[in-house]
């Protein structure tokens, strides 16, 4: 090809150079500095070459280079493959093909690239906010494929984008066809993919402050959308981890001791709620239900303590139904449980089992001791807030006996031991409790700072009962949310109340207007899996295709908007015709029908003198369609009386063959 | 003769712009053809590779970019055809060349709809002519040079229309045959001097040529004027210096004939006949041609040269003998 051996005009130089830029830019909040630096360096170098022609790129510069990136990134990342080495690759190599691009044959293939680093982006990031700016810079890059087709550059490039832009609305619906059709592999809910980045999220352990740290993060955990009414604010406690081991300072299950086995047959229990949960990458191997799931998802396991546990840890976004049912407790004891929820640590204090005993001989039943703790909880100086004073040795006892400040760790730890050592058997639960309902979209938004702890006790008769000490200190912690403004040290956590003022109420609303397209976005794009698919197909009344008809379905499908498209373009850029001269037309037609094809040289009354003279029988329609069409067309003013009268001719005109 | 039939059935499904009768030709749905440029079968192996690392990590996004993209590639040829529909090409002109020069043939490009056009190119085979972009209604003239190689009529071979806009992924083309004809002169030879006597013979009317026989008239002295030629008798009435001028009175005639031309060969004479043609038009002799079929009374001026260069291209033309 010829004209891919022309060399580039400076302009298409720097708008190429600044696109791929562009392309690689969000990667860099996921690059090395130092990978990051050497990105920077060669985009400067480009324009500096491109503006000065004093630096000139050599190839044996451009080899160096390469070695040089290949050798930085090994140094930086410890490998050449994989999914963050590969990446880093590509975007080095991507700046390193911009710095040697001469000709036009080089853009393509620069377009090429970028095309391909784009949709890297999506395996760190998949907001729609950073899909919008790609597909942008998509347009954009095919823009300068546009351009170089053409002989004469354009003054300004606005006049490509837009045919772009156009180009590109109409694939819009064959992508879609593509991207509902095209066979997703079931992949496992929770992808392979070795990047175990730590974001902030629950940990395993509790131990002082583990959970008062998520207060400060505003990320959201999981979305729930409830397929009926939801429950009410105080029933909305979102189980993850049981916990049942301590050793004096924090709490966490001892990885030698196995997970209860798992359970089915809570499948009998009627469901009182059904709901969808959207949970975001997390990095732990257990999911959040409402307290208490009847079932867990497929590729999950629900144990007999009631969590729902997985394999691998989620590092995907990942959907879920659930059901759970609230009012009901469940009843599962076993002997390897009731050791494991009485067993104590070894530095419980004197002063703590006096405390217990004193209020075991004040009550007659576990239900009364219970409530003897709640009570002296919520009677002594009890504190809840969020910068508590470090408790180093002891915690548990310090901040029962000294500091009587804490946060709901402090609280339920607390709690859970000195019910162990009354003897009833306790367990630690963490999840989450309440969350922000979204009336937008009618869901629950749960964020990091809803995190909490509470505990569950054995009580004979009833079985496994949720306690919640932290009710006991701050029962508004229950119904509304924390306020987000730390104070100082011991400073007691302020709650958020109902709509306060117009411009936080508004701020309000546009937030939740963009999470729940953000949930939407979620559901149906990101989340778009082979059972949507199926599910799909079943209600267009497509069941169980076998390969070859999905095939010719899609293949059928992507034909409708080519076939349009290409109609309409090539009914585009058409003259507009004189209605006078197209019903001419159409007589000239009906006439060459009947075999009386009108010559080119043929003025319309010479046609006219020869049709009739072939066709006596058609004589006065063709004089008087004649007469008026050299009256319209040749007379001083043209009258629509007239003009319709011709075409009502011109309709009835219907010449039979003989 | 398989392979031939082969060929010519395979050649049946070719379609070529016919010319109307104008001579001109309009580029319909069904004559053009489309197929991937090495660009387009590069950006479907990406696509494909795309499609490939999507899979691989369950990327919902990543298979909606490539499937933007796979569109986008559907989209471009629907595009591409579309650059090309409904252009109109007539003859506009060619110069006569002698053989071994370049036709440079002229034609028209009409875009008869309101679309602008883009990177539209008019080629024969592996030559390539004038790239253009042209907008709605308008027309321009494109120039196709190709080289030539023996006298006669050159018809202007099959050409073909060509693009690859919008996005260079796929080149449609067209094959257009038009109705043009060059007038193919023969090459001139190397060898100089006519081999004939140059005849002079007096003219009826005499010339205002340079000789030494009439006087026509005086002018003034300018140095270097034969002392011979000098009006002395004007000079001693104290006229000045002038000198006597004198015209020639013999006309130079060239006779070039086909038979005194020794070299045997056709072409050979014909080339030969041709540089002569061409060096007493330089030389401001009259000439008159001799070849068979044809005979050119003696003359001079382009007009006259063009006549015989003519008869020298159309030699054994079937029209031109009879």
């Amino acid at each position: 090809m010829k004209a891919a051996n022309h060399s580039l005009s400076p302009r298409m130089h720097a708008i190429l150079s600044l696109l791929a830029g562009l392309t690689i830019l969000p990667h860099s909040t996921y690059l090395p500095l130092p990978i990051n630096l050497y990105l920077l360096f060669l985009f400067f170098w480009r324009f500096a070459s491109l503006r000065f022609s004093q630096v000139k790129t050599n190839w044996w510069m451009l080899i160096s280079a390469t070695l040089g990136a290949s050798i930085l990134v090994y140094n930086q990342l410890h490998s050449l493959i994989g999914r963050d080495a590969g990446v880093a690759l590509l975007s080095v190599m991507l700046m390193l093909k911009v710095l040697e691009v001469r000709r036009q044959r080089d853009l393509y293939v620069t377009v090429f690239i970028s095309y391909f680093v784009v949709i890297t982006h999506f395996l760190f990031n998949q907001s729609i906010g950073l899909a919008l700016y790609l597909i942008t810079l998509v347009v954009c890059l095919t823009t300068l494929l546009m351009e170089i087709n053409r002989v004469t550059p354009t003054q300004k490039l606005f006049e490509p984008l837009l045919k772009t832009l156009i180009i590109t609305l109409q694939a819009v619906p064959i992508a879609i066809i593509l991207f509902i059709l095209f066979p997703r592999i079931s992949h496992p809910l929770w992808n392979l993919g070795n990047s175990a980045s730590a974001t902030t999220g629950m940990s395993d352990r509790v131990s002082p402050g583990s959970i008062s740290r998520l207060a400060e993060s505003s990320e959201v955990a999981f979305r729930a959308i409830f397929d009926r009414l939801p429950p009410k604010p105080q029933a909305r406690y979102w189980r993850g981890l049981v916990i049942w081991d301590t050793d004096g300072f924090s709490w966490y299950n001892q990885p030698k001791k196995r997970s209860f086995s798992p359970i089915t047959n809570t499948m009998s229990e009627t469901a009182e709620f059904t709901y969808e949960i959207f949970l975001e990458a997390h990095y732990k191997s257990w999911l959040y239900s409402l307290d208490r799931p009847l079932s867990s998802p497929a590729a999950a396991t629900l144990t007999s303590d009631f969590q729902i546990l997985t394999e691998k840890p989620v590092e995907q976004p990942l959907q879920y139904r659930l059901a759970s049912s609230i009012s009901k407790q469940n009843r599962v004891l076993l002997p390897s449980m009731r050791q494991r929820a009485l067993a104590l640590a070894d530095n419980v204090t004197q002063r703590q089992y006096d405390l217990v005993n004193e209020w075991r001989a004040k009550s007659n039943s576990d239900r009364e001791f219970i409530d003897k703790v709640l009570n002296h909880y919520n009677q002594q100086p009890y504190v809840y807030t969020l910068s508590p004073p470090l408790y180093q040795d002891n915690p548990i006892d310090q901040f029962l006996f000294e500091g009587k400040e804490g946060f709901c760790e402090h609280y339920a730890t607390s709690f859970t031991q000195l019910m162990r050592i009354a003897g009833i058997p306790a367990r630690l639960i963490l999840g989450y409790q309440g969350g922000e309902y979204n009336n937008l979209g009618d869901y629950f938004i749960i964020r990091q700072y809803d995190a909490h702890a509470w505990s569950e006790v054995w009580l004979d008769k009833l079985g496994w009962v949720r306690i919640d000490p932290t009710s006991a200190v701050a029962p508004e912690r229950i119904r509304h949310q924390l306020r987000h403004d730390f104070g100082e040290q011991g400073s007691p956590v302020m709650f958020q109340t109902d709509a306060t003022g117009i411009l936080s109420s508004t701020m309000r609303q546009v937030s939740h207007l963009l999470d729940s397209a953000n949930v939407h976005w979620r559901r149906w794009v990101i989340g778009y899996s082979q059972e949507h698919q199926f599910s799909l197909m079943r209600k267009f009344g497509f069941n169980a295709l076998t390969h070859l008809q999905w095939g010719l379905l899609s293949a059928g499908l992507i034909a409708i908007p080519l076939i349009l498209i290409g109609l309409r373009l090539r009914n585009s850029g058409k003259q507009p015709q004189s209605p006078i001269i197209s019903a001419y037309h159409r007589y000239c037609r009906r006439l060459s029908h009947v075999g009386i094809a009108r010559q080119s040289n043929e003025g319309p009354l010479d046609y006219a003198k020869r049709a009739s003279k072939l066709r006596p029988d058609l004589i006065v329609p063709i004089t008087r369609i004649t007469s008026l069409y050299i009256q319209l067309r040749y007379g001083p003013n043209p009258d629509k009386h007239k003009l319709q009268m011709m075409i009502r001719n011109i309709r009835q005109f219907h010449p039979g063959r003989r | 003769m398989l392979k031939s039939t082969l060929y010519h059935w395979l050649k049946s499904f070719r379609r070529q712009a016919k010319p109307n009768l104008q001579g001109g030709v309009t580029i319909k749905a069904r004559s053009i053809y489309i197929l991937p440029t090495k660009q387009g079968l590069l950006l479907a192996m990406v696509i494909i590779l795309m499609l490939v690392g999507s899979i691989n990590y369950g990327s919902n996004l990543g298979h909606l970019v490539t499937f933007l993209l796979a569109g986008i590639w559907l989209i471009n040829i629907l595009h591409t055809w579309r650059n090309l529909l409904g252009l109109k090409l007539q003859p506009l002109r060619v110069a006569s060349v002698f053989a071994c020069e370049s036709a440079d043939f002229t034609l028209t490009l009409i875009n008869p709809s309101t679309l602008d056009r883009f990177g539209l190119s008019l080629k024969h085979k592996k030559r390539a002519g004038d790239c253009v972009d042209i907008s709605g209604n308008e027309q321009l003239t494109v120039h196709l040079p190709l080289p030539t190689h023996r006298r006669g009529e050159f018809l202007l071979p099959e050409v073909t229309l060509h693009t690859t806009y919008p996005l260079g992924l796929f080149h449609a083309w067209s094959y257009a045959q038009l109705d043009l004809i060059c007038l193919v002169y023969p090459k001139p030879a190397e060898q100089g001097e006519p081999p004939f006597d140059t005849s002079y013979t007096s003219s009826d009317m005499g010339d205002r040529g340079v000789g030494t026989d009439d006087f026509i008239g005086l002018r003034n002295f300018r140095s270097g004027d034969s002392p011979k030629h000098i009006n002395w008798k004007a000079y001693a009435k104290q006229q000045g210096l002038l000198s006597k001028q004198f015209g020639g009175d013999r006309h130079v005639e060239v006779r070039l004939d086909w038979d005194l031309i020794v070299e045997q060969e056709p072409e050979r004479r014909l080339s030969l006949l041709c540089r002569y043609v061409i060096q007493q038009e330089e030389l401001g002799h009259a000439y008159s041609l001799h070849i068979p079929g044809t005979s050119i009374p003696s003359g001079l001026g382009s007009a006259h040269m063009q006549r015989c260069l003519t008869a020298l291209a159309r030699y054994g033309d079937v029209h031109e003998s009879s």
